[in-house]
């Protein structure tokens, strides 16, 4: 009775939202919670208009928790996906949800603040190019005058009774959006780091770790069954696990070396055959962009075979990388190409449209890749595995190559973000269509995965690299392009200008004849302009940086010492329990109910 | 469970939203399927219990490997039968959604995998559990040798004081350094 007792002080003292959500957690059946609750609002006397308001503030809670539980997207699917193939494949289709929010956002942002001004009060565009179905292919043609790319937006300042400057409109809304991506980006890869890597064990794929782990979500008798008997495997493989000879190991980091070799060969192959097109507006180029991500990482998992891997993790992480190798390297090679030569080139009214339209076409050709690689993937790979060789079985869902293709058209949305500012339509249509062919292609053609795969480990993985190769990338292109490259003379909001960062600067020496705004040109000048400035900010998150990492090394020697600690009180309590039973022992005429009594009082 | 037998009063429905992780709309559905467990005659009955043997018909517990210890684990029946009532079948629903703590999560495990109800996981517990996960419940599926050296594995990971059991500081310890349980330990109606 004192321990309930006990419980309903504390709750007593606590205010009223936070001593609704201690009783949620409690570990108790709900008739003790109902009890305690009874208890404690016996004990407490509250205003009948207090008690009221509380009550009105946690209606309002939970009326938005089931509206946000209402309005999420395929939230139908994602169960039936999680019950069928497992938490791992699910983080695919997650990601997928993520990333589209991300476009959503972009579009409704970009068409807001710089299409509608435009279409509404700007200038009209005219082109003389009617339009013929093969534009949705190139994005050429009657395309290339539209609101869809750079070009066709004006460097006008409107007047209708507010000024609304489509240079600084423009430049703002696309910088703004993606240091926004960026936050999200950092925000969510850090409490995903937290989670998943800093409070495990990095190297313990052990075996407690695999029992806790069992997915309470799977409702597929077939696929419990598979489940069992890959975790019955994987146990018994912990069991035996048997050393490698030193000629096993030198063997196996050989194999891993020459693979390592051939795979940034063929990459470096790939990008250099690129050096030799010259005309970067054909659909050629696309295609053989998609056709390499398609092709070479086949070879890449042929490599896999030869290789021996201590455990699944590295085999994947090592596919991974490779992948990642190859695309940022095409990636780069067409960046480099835009930018050096595209840009300098006089015989193009128009490069930013250039770019854009390439990019649209990069896109387009992508998704159509996207869903021919479903079909040979998948269909084609099931139909052969379960009637021409059955012995193959139907395919597994490659959760990283799946992953990996949606972060690659992801940056390709955030590269044409500056010279095709629509873009994020597109990319919204083609994520809506991937989502139901890949739900399809998965319930259709897949089986369940064998290996219970680290999910969360994974998730943080994707988040990593979706942010550190691919968004940083991405942010340095547009960076670059604003900041250094020359615009268009005859086309786009910053015709005229030496760079489109110029637009800030000449918004800043505008704003000077203002009163009361010198500060926010002081900052201009002496904080974003110098260069110092930077320096000193690096040098301060440096040393916050070793500050932080030696407490964490305290923190890990605090930990060793109390883990002896209680190995210590262990000892002690064995010891103590030894010394009682030989007392006993050696007295033995006593009265049985005395000893009895006097075993109770002892026991720990 | 209210005064019709198709509806929750609003009463009842608001002190079940606060004193559970989950949501109207989710109440709503588990009192749907609940209803559908009850017998025609005994539907007016309030806290009428449903037998374990009916709630393990559910698609979402059928094939679980733990089923009948969820049951027995989540029931507060007198005659331990494991037969649950709408509150257990509450507690089980938020004990297993997405919005619970990580503390319910694994207290509710600990007592889920101790198959002997002393308190702690022994060797007997852990071999159980092994067995559960492995095959079939009774029959040992990995070899005697093999289940000896995982056991001295998994004690040696997580029995902190040394005492040849685990207890639940020690689980929810080594519960807090994996990742994967929070998502995995969910079933949703």
């Amino acid at each position: 009775m004192t321990d309930e007792q006990n419980l309903v002080k504390e709750l007593v003292g606590m205010s009223t939202l936070e001593q609704t959500r201690a009783i949620r957690e409690l570990t108790m059946s709900f008739e003790e919670k109902k009890n305690i609750r009874w208890i404690i609002n016996g004990t407490k006397a509250l205003a009948v208009v207090q008690k009221w308001l509380c009550q009105f503030f946690r209606r309002c809670s939970y009326t938005m928790r089931s509206a946000r539980q209402a309005l999420e997207l395929w939230h139908g699917i994602m169960k039936e996906i999680g019950g069928k193939f497992g938490t791992s494949v699910l983080t695919y289709f997650l990601f997928l949800k993520w990333l589209l929010l991300f476009n959503i956002f972009s579009f409704v942002v970009n068409f807001s603040f710089i299409t509608v001004p435009l279409l509404v009060y700007g200038p009209n565009i005219t082109s003389n190019v009617s339009f013929r179905g093969l534009e949705l292919l190139t994005g050429a043609g009657y395309f290339t005058h539209t609101v869809m790319y750079y070009g066709a937006y004006s460097n006008e300042t409107l007047r209708h009774g507010v000024e609304y400057n489509l240079q600084l409109a423009y430049f703002f809304t696309i910088v703004v959006y993606m240091v926004l991506c960026g936050i999200a980006l950092t925000f969510s890869m850090a409490s995903s780091f937290k989670k998943n890597f800093v409070l495990v064990d990095p190297a313990s794929t052990s075996a407690w770790q695999l029992l806790c782990s069992w997915d309470f979500s799977l409702t597929g008798e077939k696929t419990v069954t598979q489940r069992k008997n890959n975790l019955r495997e994987s146990l018994s493989e912990k069991a035996q696990q048997k050393l490698l000879t030193l000629r096993e190991k030198l063997k196996h980091s050989g194999i891993h070396l020459g693979s390592w070799l051939v795979s940034t060969a063929l990459v470096a192959g790939c990008a250099s055959s690129f050096s030799l097109q010259q005309e970067a507006e054909t659909l050629l180029v696309p295609f053989v962009v998609s056709l390499m991500n398609l092709v070479i990482p086949l070879f890449f998992s042929l490599f896999n075979k030869f290789e021996h891997y201590s455990n699944n993790r590295s085999q994947i992480y090592s596919q991974v990388v490779r992948n990642v190798l190859l695309r940022m390297s095409i990636l780069g090679v067409l960046c480099y190409h835009w930018m050096n030569e595209v840009s300098q080139r006089e015989s193009f009214l128009c490069w930013e449209s250039m770019v854009g339209q390439a990019l649209y076409r990069l896109v387009i050709v992508d998704f159509l890749f996207l869903m021919l690689g479903s079909f040979f993937g998948e269909f084609l790979r099931n139909v052969i595995g379960t009637k021409l060789h059955r012995r193959l079985g139907p395919p597994e869902f490659d959760v990283a190559r799946n992953v990996l293709d949606l972060i690659y058209a992801q940056t390709l949305a955030w590269i044409g973000l500056y010279f095709s500012p629509l873009l994020p339509s597109i990319q919204i249509l083609k994520f809506f269509i991937l989502f139901y062919l890949k739900k399809v292609s998965l319930t259709q053609n897949c089986q369940p995965p064998c290996r219970t795969g680290r999910a969360a480990q994974m998730q943080t993985i994707f988040i990593f690299l979706l942010f550190i190769p691919f968004y940083v990338g991405a942010i340095s292109i547009v960076g670059y392009t604003a900041w250094s490259l020359n615009p268009s003379q005859n086309c786009g909001p910053f015709r005229g200008l030496d760079r489109s960062f110029s637009v800030v600067e000449l918004w800043m020496a505008g704003l000077q004849t203002l009163p009361g705004s010198g500060w926010a040109v002081w900052i201009f000048e002496n904080i974003i302009k110098s260069e110092i400035f930077y320096f000193l900010i690096t040098l301060i998150i440096l040393a916050i940086t070793y500050v932080f990492y030696q407490l964490i090394q305290g923190r890990k020697m605090l930990i060793d010492l109390l883990k002896q600690r209680i190995v210590n009180e262990g000892k002690d309590k064995s010891f103590l329990l030894d010394k009682l039973q030989n007392l006993q022992k050696s007295r033995p005429k006593k009265d049985t109910k005395h000893g009895r009594v006097c075993y109770q009082t002892f026991s720990l | 469970m209210g005064a019709t037998a198709s509806q929750l009063d609003t009463g009842k429905l608001s002190e079940y939203e606060e004193l559970t992780f989950l949501t109207k709309q989710e109440i709503l559905l588990a009192y749907k399927r609940f209803d559908k467990l009850v017998p025609k005659e005994e539907k007016n009955r309030i806290d009428y219990r449903v037998r374990m043997e009916d709630i393990l018909e559910l698609p979402e517990l059928k094939f679980n490997p733990f089923k009948e210890r969820i049951c027995k684990v989540f029931s507060t029946s007198d005659k331990k039968d494991g037969s649950l009532d709408f509150d257990d079948f509450l507690d089980f629903l938020s004990a297993f959604s997405e919005s619970a703590t990580l503390e319910i999560k694994s207290h509710y495990a600990f007592h889920i995998f101790d198959f002997e109800d002393d308190g702690t996981l022994g060797r007997q517990d852990l071999k159980q559990l092994v067995n559960c996960l492995t095959g079939k419940a009774d029959k040992t599926s990995l070899t005697a040798d093999e289940m000896k050296q995982l056991i001295n594995n998994i004690l040696a990971e997580s029995d902190i004081d040394k005492d040849g059991t685990v207890n639940l500081s020690e689980f929810q310890h080594v519960i807090s350094r994996s990742p994967d349980f929070v998502s995995s330990f969910k079933i949703v109606l």
